[in-house]
């Protein structure tokens, strides 16, 4: 062999220049305080005497002493928990079966429904709330048909109605986390149990099912937390007739205050930040930091062998599936098609003689339009930019030796516990106490992009650290043994072995941030709305149609994002990982 | 190539001492072994050597440059030592083809163009694998990514190459083929390589010296033929290939010759002994195969160390057989080419063949 002298890496000099050091500080920093900015304010101003923008302001819990004085108060509260109890309850009974079913037994349509049953997380939750409403709320198209012919009591603005809706909503969250778990269990265990003679539902209850314990464990925790914050759902159907929770409460009372005087609405808002973090914790607790990770490990090898169904069950199970999914999410978003086509969705009168374009030409006019552009625009953006941070936080949480970086691993499980309405208030008054730039991010679509950027780090996080995690750390060891330091280890190979993960980041990103709105309707401010915002608005005026065409475009800007990003994905995973 | 200098290595992981005063120099172009079972401290100690682990007191040092000194404060970053590694996975970035691979150290390095894709091929060249750089590793078998990564390592000229247990990934033919490969060219490029293995077979074949690890401690360094016929402690003889380990107390000592009373047994057993005081309790270790085996009992009164041993099984391995004796009630096992069909058989443990050492302890008697 030639010898080949080289001097030692001349990037050394570089990286005296630009310390990696410096890198994963700045990461570490804009992590923290993006997620803390919301907080630190709301926590504040649930203390003081009077808002805080106005001078002089002292401590006092009065705000808090207000809020419990208050009957209606505690009448959300109590509906909240008992709306939270039953949708648990049920959607993870619902997931974990429906998991069960999918992933362990040869159920007629198996590979289909594996696929159609987490629509409901992907769609629009503005849009399938809209669509149960159309068919299923008072004078729904169907209502009187459930009431009248089949004596079905089904009152969707009542608590119970809207825990149906809840249910649904949140199966899938169930299904997922349960279906990973079970991708992880060797099949050879029920194989084990059968061979020792045991019949088929036997091994479900005695090894399947227990098993998924964890998994249902973790699902509830999480679904109960989601339950607590729901916002839309008693919006449009319970707040109507009165029923409201505590989301909606805080929001109601916000938005009719007659002067700007959240104080008790930020004492309610850090009750529920303090539910949500206390769940977080008891999660922490109860299934170890891992379990954390659950619902996006789900590459286990596909079960190769199922449970035999027999002739009998296997087609009547995949009825009972696809009458679910019929009755769920097909018929309520062809319910939301419908309504935006006609005049009045009325079961009194055949939907073609109301047909008319009229909702769909609305939407040409401007607040419709720049809502469209402004929600396009900031889930790009958001998405873009959400991802490039998160990426750079997961390496410098899992990678590398900075100091702080066991807090980061926390702080980006945090916003997905914090309540939209607790960012869109916090934000609110953090753009009020920080300005400049806090005004000019207020008059433009980037305060929302940064809200609904921080809002959706988790889920980022939770695609891209199972991800990394699956990169040996050899990978990076081998970079850093031939010379490069630990930002070009990270550009050069970490990251680009992690561009599948990162892309399918970008496109959950996109679709959640793009139909999100609950912290945007605190910080709205005109010529800046975006699709959900301006949808209430119009429910508000009583302008269901042009709300259910809206609908309809947020849901077919999903449906493409989600097209578009499986078909790219799918391309892209030829090549395995080392 | 410079020498590795490891000096007092010291590191623990909470209460757990994993290296516990390592000590130890990798001579210019020569192929040093790190042996021991898992957990014995011999990956971190590679680690520490690559800069990947941060020791907790002693001193690492490559020629004159000093990687890591704990007195003086000195911690060389792993990308500044210029070492070639060759990881246990073999760890080569599956989104870069091999040529990319190959290329990434020296494009780090700054060298660009026809230079660096001559470098690349020739190096290619080198391990055979020029007509693959096209490919992306996982279109490669086991032993191709196994040559991929010994040329990424090797291809920017470093200091000193590193093989954390290079061959446990590959089946047991092409293990045999790769190491026979491997060390044809360690001696023409004359490399200085610090090798890390668990595998006896491995470390005797390939390496000029060899230092045995256990419980982050190193028990004993010395040529593959030396470690293998005078271990210095119970642990390395049992550690490489199999023993037969005889306890007993010395009664007395006489022209160079010790005379030891067995446990358990009326047997004595006669071995060779520099210093040694009667009384001592000690171990007797003595490989299966310097034991000779005889059907003639007339043997039996001639000589010492003679015995009548009966025969428990015989299992036959190819070119040998195994005898699994029973010694006056101790249990002996023997390797014999020879195949005996007799119940009995006359067993001659040679003197030069018993290895002599104080019981339990690390020390050793003689």
């Amino acid at each position: 062999m030639t010898t080949l002298t080289h001097a030692p890496p001349s990037a050394a000099r570089l990286r005296r220049l630009l310390p990696a050091s410096a890198v994963q500080a700045v990461t570490w920093l804009v992590v923290v305080v993006g997620v803390l900015l919301p907080i630190v304010p709301l926590l504040y101003a649930s203390v003081q005497d009077r808002p805080i923008y106005e001078a002089g302001g002292v401590f006092t819990v009065s705000p808090y002493r207000q809020l419990f004085a208050d009957p209606a108060f505690w009448q959300t509260v109590r509906n909240t928990l008992e709306f939270a109890t039953i949708a648990t309850g049920l959607s993870v009974a619902l997931g974990g079966a429906a998991a069960v079913a999918c992933s362990r037994t040869d159920i007629l349509g198996r590979r289909v429904w594996t696929k159609l049953l987490l629509l409901p997380i992907l769609l629009p939750p503005l849009g399938v709330i809209l669509g149960w409403n159309a068919l299923y709320g008072p004078g729904g198209y169907a209502t009187n048909f459930i009431t009248r012919t089949l004596h079905i009591p089904l009152n969707l603005t009542s608590v119970i109605g809207m825990s149906a809706l809840g249910t649904v909503v949140a199966m899938p969250v169930a299904f997922l986390i349960c279906q990973a778990s079970l991708a992880n269990v060797e099949s050879s265990l029920e194989d084990a149990a059968r061979s020792v003679g045991a019949r088929p539902l036997r091994v479900l209850s005695r090894v399947i099912v227990p098993m998924m314990r964890p998994a249902l464990l973790n699902s509830a925790l999480l679904i109960f937390t989601l339950c607590i914050e729901s916002l839309g759902i008693a919006l449009i159907l319970g707040a109507p007739a009165g029923n409201e929770f505590v989301a909606s409460y805080l929001y109601n009372t916000w938005s009719n205050a007659s002067t700007i005087d959240p104080g008790a609405v930020s004492a309610g808002a850090m009750i529920l930040l303090l539910c949500a973090v206390g769940l977080l914790l008891l999660r922490r607790v109860l299934l170890g930091s891992e379990a954390r990770f659950i619902s996006v490990t789900g590459r286990g090898r596909g079960s190769d062998k199922l449970l035999e169904l027999g002739r009998i069950w296997r087609p009547i199970l995949g009825v009972v599936v696809a009458l679910y999914l019929l009755i769920t999410t097909f018929a309520p978003i062809l319910a939301l098609a419908l309504q935006s086509s006609v005049s009045l969705l009325t079961p009194l009168e055949a939907p073609w003689h109301l047909w008319t374009a009229g909702n769909w030409r609305q939407l040409g006019q401007p607040v419709f339009m720049s809502s469209i552009r402004n929600s396009v625009e900031i889930a790009a953006v958001g998405a873009v930019l959400t991802t490039a941070v998160v990426a750079l936080a997961t390496t410098v949480a899992h990678r590398s030796t900075f100091k702080l970086r066991g807090s980061l691993q926390f702080i980006m499980m945090f916003p997905r516990s914090m309540p939209g309405i607790i960012v869109g208030i916090g934000f609110f008054w953090t753009f009020v106490l920080v300005n400049p730039p806090g005004s000019a991010l207020r008059n433009s679509i980037w305060g929302i992009v940064l809200a609904l950027s921080i809002r959706s780090l988790t889920l980022a996080y939770l695609v891209l650290y199972p991800a990394l995690a699956a990169v040996s750390s050899s990978l990076d060891d081998a970079a850093r043994s031939a010379g490069a330091g630990w930002w070009m280890t990270m550009r050069r190979v970490v990251l680009p072995i992690l561009r599948p993960a990162l892309l399918a980041s970008f496109i959950l990103l996109f679709v959640s941030i793009l139909n999100d709105y609950d912290p945007a309707l605190f910080l709205v401010t005109p010529g800046h709305e975006i699709m959900g915002v301006t949808m209430l608005d119009s429910l508000k005026q009583g302008s269901t149609g042009p709300a259910a065409a809206l609908a309809m475009v947020q849901v077919a800007v999903t449906v493409v994002a989600i097209v578009i990003g499986t078909a790219v994905l799918g391309r892209r995973s030829r090549r395995t990982h080392a | 190539m410079p020498e590795i200098a490891v000096d007092a290595l010291s590191m623990s992981f909470g209460t757990n001492q994993v290296l516990d005063n390592v000590s130890f120099t990798v001579h210019e172009r020569e192929f040093l072994t790190l042996l021991g079972p898992s957990g014995c401290g011999k990956t971190t100690t590679l680690m520490s050597v690559a800069g990947f682990l941060r020791p907790d007191s002693g001193r690492i040092s490559c020629g004159t440059q000093a990687f890591y000194d704990h007195a003086a404060k000195i911690y060389l970053a792993a990308e500044d030592r210029n070492l070639g590694i060759v990881f246990q996975s073999y760890a080569i970035w599956p989104h870069m083809t091999v040529f990319e691979n190959v290329a990434f150290p020296l494009k780090v390095r700054k060298v660009k163009g026809e230079p660096r894709r001559r470098r690349v091929m020739e190096t290619l060249g080198l391990v055979e694998m020029a007509d693959y750089a096209a490919r992306y590793p996982h279109e490669l078998s086991g032993g191709q990514q196994q040559r991929v990564a010994l040329a990424r390592a090797l291809v920017y000229s470093p200091s000193v190459l590193l093989l954390d247990e290079p061959f446990s990934n590959l089946d047991a033919k092409l293990r045999e083929r790769a190491r026979t490969w491997l060390m044809g060219l360690q001696r023409d490029l004359g490399l200085t390589t610090l090798f890390v293995t668990h595998d006896q077979d491995e470390a005797l074949s390939l390496s000029d010296r060899i230092v045995v690890m256990n419980k982050g401690s190193i028990l004993q360094v010395g040529p593959p033929e030396e470690i293998y016929r005078r271990p210095d402690h119970r642990f390395v003889a049992e550690f490489l290939g199999h023993c037969n380990i005889f306890t007993g107390h010395v009664t007395h000592v006489q022209d160079q010759l010790a005379t030891v009373q067995l446990d358990t047994t009326q047997q004595r057993l006669t071995l060779p002994v520099g210093a040694g005081a009667p009384g001592d309790q000690i171990d007797v270790v003595v490989r299966p195969e310097a034991i000779i085996l005889s059907e003639d009992l007339s043997q039996l009164s001639q000589g010492v160390n003679t015995y009548r041993a009966k025969v428990r099984s015989r299992a036959f391995l190819g070119d040998h057989y195994v005898y699994e004796l029973e010694l006056a009630g101790l249990p002996l096992t023997v390797t014999h080419p020879t195949a005996f069909s007799a119940a009995e058989l006359t067993v001659h443990i040679p003197v030069e063949a018993c290895r002599a050492m104080t019981n339990h302890t690390e020390t050793t008697l003689i």
